[in-house]
C-alpha cells in the first residue's frame, strides 16, 4: 500500500445528545479498498458524510495527504473535488442530462475546455457502459443505470478517494449486479475507495481492509479473510451470523 | 330597432352605449390598456427579480468558517428581508399605493404617478414572490445540493445551476399567476391619478353618466388580456415541460 490519503484523527460526532460517532481513528492508504459494514444507526453513513465534510464533525480532525481539511468552505471546496462521493440515492442533477450531469463539475470546479469535459466524460460513460444515454435525463433511467451515471460522474473529477454510501441498496435487486460489477472494474484500477455496504459477499471479495463499525465505534478494522472467517469481536460475530443466517 | 341595427350617434341599449363609449374614447380606452400592460409587465418583471433576491436572501445560511462580519450582515440582510415581505403581504395593495406616493411627495419628491404605480407593483410582487421562491427552493430535494457539494461545488454554484433552474420550473405557474394578478390589480392605482384602464372607465363613464356600460367595456378588456395571456403561459409550460424521450446516441452504442 502507498501513502497516506486521508487520516481520521479522534473524530466524534453527536447529533443534539445522540452521540453518533464516537473517537473514531482511521487511516486510508491509496490504493486501498476499505468497505464498512455494521448494523443500522450504527453511523456508518453519519462517518462517510464527516469525511466528505457533508457534516460537521463534534470534534476530532480530518487531515488530507498530511494537511487538516480546516471549516473553510473553500479548502473544504477544494478538499471535495479530491474526494468523490456516490450516494444511495444517486443525487443527480434532475434538471441536466447524463452528459450535462458529467460535465457540470469539471467544467466550473476544475475550469476543463468544453472539449476535455466532454472527452472525459464520454470516456467514464463508457467505462460504466452508460454513453448511449448521453442524452437521457435522470427520470428517463432505471435506478441501476442512475446510480451508473453518478458513478461515471463521480470518475470524471479524478478524485484521489471515492466514497460510496451504499450504493446497491436502494436498488431493486436485479439491478444490483451491473452496479457492483461496475465498482468491481474500478477495484482493479488502483483506485482508493471507502465504501458502506450490506452487501457482504462484495465486501468480502473486493475489499482490502473491512470495517465493522457498532454503536459509533470502529469495533473491529481487519482484512476481509479474517473479518468474515474469524472475527474477533464478539458483536462482529453476532452481526455477521445474523446477516449469513439471511 | 334590432340587435344588428345599431344607431350609433344616438344609442339607446347598453350595448349601443358601450359602442358608442368605446368608439368616442378609442384613444383613452387603448393608452388606458397600454398603461395598464406597461405596469403590469415592468411591475412583474422587477418583482420578480425583487422576489429571487430576497427568496435567496431569505434562504441564506451562513457557510463553513465565515466570519463575525459576513454573519452580522446575513443576519442583517435576513431582518430586512422578512420585515419587507411581512409588511408588503400584510397590508393592501391600495394603501400601499397612497402611503408610498403620497410620503414621497412629501419628502420633496416630485414622482410621477405612472412610476409610483409600477414601484407598488413591483414592491408587492417582490413580497408575493419573495414566499413563492423560498418555497420553490425548499421544495428541491437536498440531495441534488449535496451531489453538487460533494464534488467541490461552492454553494453559490450549486444555487445558480442546481437549485435555481430546478425551482424556477416549479415556479412558473406561480408566476403566471402573480402577473394575471398584477394586469388586474392594477386598476388600484387609479387611486393616485395613475391613467390606466379603471381611471378611463371612471372618467368615461362620469362624462355621461353611464357608469354600468363604461365599466362593462373595461371588464372585457380586462377579461380579453388576461384570457390571451393564460392561453400564452400554459402553452409556455408545456413547452417547457419538454421532451418525454431522448435520443440513444448511436455512435456509443458497440462500447457496451
Ligand atoms: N441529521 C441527523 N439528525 C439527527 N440524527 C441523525 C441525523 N443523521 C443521522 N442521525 C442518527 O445517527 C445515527 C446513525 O445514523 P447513520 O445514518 O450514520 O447510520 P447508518 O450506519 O448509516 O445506518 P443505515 O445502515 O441504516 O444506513 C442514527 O441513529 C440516526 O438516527
Ligand atoms: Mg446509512
Amino acid at each position: 500500500m502507498g501513502a497516506t490519503v486521508i487520516s481520521i484523527k479522534d473524530l466524534s460526532k453527536s447529533f443534539g445528545k445522540h452521540e453518533v460517532l464516537r473517537k473514531i481513528d482511521m487511516e486510508v492508504k491509496e490504493g486501498e479498498i476499505i468497505c464498512i459494514v455494521g448494523s443500522s444507526g450504527s453511523g456508518k453513513s453519519t462517518l462517510l458524510r464527516c469525511i466528505n465534510k457533508l457534516e460537521k464533525q463534534t470534534s476530532g480532525n480530518i487531515f488530507f495527504r498530511g494537511k487538516e481539511v480546516r471549516d473553510v468552505q473553500r479548502e473544504v471546496n477544494e478538499y471535495r473535488a479530491k474526494v468523490g462521493m456516490v450516494f444511495q440515492s444517486f443525487n443527480l442533477f434532475n434538471n441536466m442530462t447524463v452528459l450535462q450531469n458529467c460535465m457540470l463539475c469539471t467544467r466550473k470546479v476544475l475550469h476543463l475546455s468544453k472539449e476535455e469535459a466532454f472527452d472525459r466524460a464520454i470516456a467514464h460513460l463508457k467505462e460504466v457502459g452508460m454513453a448511449p444515454f448521453i442524452n437521457a435525463k435522470p427520470d428517463q433511467l432505471s435506478g441501476g443505470q442512475k446510480q451508473r451515471v453518478a458513478i461515471a460522474r463521480a470518475l470524471c473529477m479524478n478524485p484521489e478517494v471515492l466514497l460510496f454510501d451504499e450504493p446497491t441498496s436502494a436498488l431493486d435487486p436485479e439491478m444490483v449486479g451491473e452496479v457492483l460489477n461496475v465498482m468491481k472494474d474500478l477495484a482493479t484500477t488502483g483506485l482508493t475507495m471507502i465504501i458502506v455496504t450490506h452487501e457482504m459477499a462484495f465486501a468480502r471479495d473486493v475489499s482490502t481492509r473491512t470495517i465493522f463499525m457498532d454503536r459509533g465505534y470502529v469495533a473491529e478494522d481487519a482484512p476481509p479473510s479474517e473479518l468474515f472467517s474469524n472475527p474477533k469481536n464478539p458483536r462482529t460475530r453476532e452481526f455477521l451470523s445474523r446477516y449469513l443466517a439471511g | 330597432m334590432g340587435l344588428f341595427n345599431f344607431d350609433l350617434n344616438n344609442p339607446q341599449t347598453s350595448i349601443e352605449w358601450m359602442i358608442y363609449l368605446t368608439g368616442k374614447y378609442l384613444k383613452m380606452f387603448l393608452d388606458g390598456t397600454w398603461l395598464t400592460l406597461y405596469i403590469a409587465v415592468l411591475g412583474t418583471i422587477f418583482g420578480f427579480i425583487l422576489g429571487y433576491i430576497v427568496g435567496i436572501v431569505q434562504d441564506m445560511k451562513t457557510g463553513l468558517g465565515d466570519n463575525p462580519v459576513k454573519k452580522t450582515l446575513v443576519r442583517i440582510l435576513k431582518v430586512i428581508a422578512t420585515a419587507y415581505v411581512e409588511v408588503f403581504r400584510d397590508t393592501p395593495m391600495i394603501v400601499q399605493a397612497m402611503i408610498i406616493y403620497y410620503g414621497i411627495r412629501q419628502l420633496g419628491v416630485n414622482m410621477a404617478p405612472v412610476f409610483a404605480g409600477i414601484l407598488v407593483t413591483l414592491l408587492n410582487t417582490g413580497a408575493y414572490m419573495a414566499e413563492t421562491v423560498r418555497g420553490g427552493i425548499g421544495s428541491i430535494d437536498l440531495g441534488q445540493r449535496e451531489g453538487a457539494w460533494a464534488m467541490g461545488m461552492s454553494p453559490m454554484k450549486t444555487m445558480i445551476y442546481i437549485v435555481l433552474p430546478q425551482a424556477f420550473k416549479n415556479i412558473i405557474p406561480e408566476m403566471a399567476n402573480t402577473f394575471l394578478t398584477n394586469l388586474k390589480m392594477t386598476s388600484v392605482l387609479n387611486v393616485i391619478a395613475v391613467q390606466e384602464l379603471f381611471m378611463a372607465a371612471k372618467t368615461v363613464g362620469g362624462n355621461y353618466y353611464k357608469y354600468f356600460e363604461s365599466y362593462l367595456v373595461i371588464a372585457v378588456i380586462y377579461f380579453v388580456l388576461c384570457f390571451v395571456f393564460n392561453k400564452i403561459f400554459n402553452f409556455m409550460e408545456k413547452k417547457l415541460k419538454g421532451k418525454k424521450d431522448y435520443a440513444l446516441a448511436v455512435e456509443y452504442m458497440d462500447n457496451q
